[in-house]
């Protein structure tokens, strides 16, 4: 592993909300959360990125994880579903960008 | 670009819970591949793993169970790198079936 990690862009409460990258082969971010909106809730660490590790690639570099966090209301907008409920599920930060202002 | 197995969010209908024991086959093959895919051997990862079952078409994939991907994905890929190949895992299998069956074939020679 030689390159540098990627830098951390987001801190605990940034709204993000997920790309999509329309990458063929190993992702590991699933369809339904993609041009979605969400906050960070947690940074999970540096990890090597599973799309190149998915091609025998472990050259680097280390990417951030996050935990991010849905509202269920926003995830699945057709549905009862009560304000309290999230769906936590963790992105990597190529895979987000930043999304100030009012939920859509 | 949506894979096939990306299924997340597809209205399913009403979901059947029913409880599934590991088999024996499943632990061995979780047990491979956590020796291939361990810090001193990295022989095969489990993203490569995955990739390998998200890419060797629809129709097997949904044929298989979980364990069966994840078989028929490690072979797939144990060849490309060109480890093994899928005749001599063949020929293997055939031996053991028969020391197997043979019980005296198990013991120890004196």
């Amino acid at each position: 592993m030689t390159a540098a990690p990627i830098p951390v862009r987001y801190r605990v409460g940034d709204p993000v909300a997920v790309l999509d990258l329309g990458k063929a082969g190993h992702v590991r971010t699933p369809f339904y959360v993609r041009n979605r909106r969400g906050e960070i809730a947690q940074f999970c660490g540096y990890f090597l990125n599973p799309e190149a590790l998915s091609l025998g690639d472990t050259s680097g570099p280390l990417v951030p994880l996050y935990r991010v966090r849905f509202a269920m209301k926003d995830l699945w907008p057709g549905e009862a579903r009560s304000d309290r409920d999230f769906l936590y599920m963790e992105i990597y930060d190529h895979w987000l960008r930043p999304a100030p202002g009012p939920h859509a | 670009m949506r894979g096939y197995h990306d299924i997340g969010g597809n209205s399913a209908g009403p979901i059947e819970k029913i409880e599934l024991p590991w088999q024996h086959w499943e632990k061995q093959v979780e047990a491979v591949r956590n020796l291939l895919g361990d810090a001193t051997r990295r022989v095969l990862s489990l993203d490569e793993l995955r990739l390998g079952f998200e890419s060797f078409g629809a129709d097997k994939y949904q044929r298989y169970s979980f364990y069966r991907r994840r078989l028929e994905a490690m072979i797939d890929t144990l060849e490309k790198k060109g480890l093994i190949t899928r005749d001599e895992l063949m020929e293997e299998l055939a031996r053991v079936r028969l020391e197997w069956r043979d019980p005296d074939a198990c013991r120890p020679p004196r």
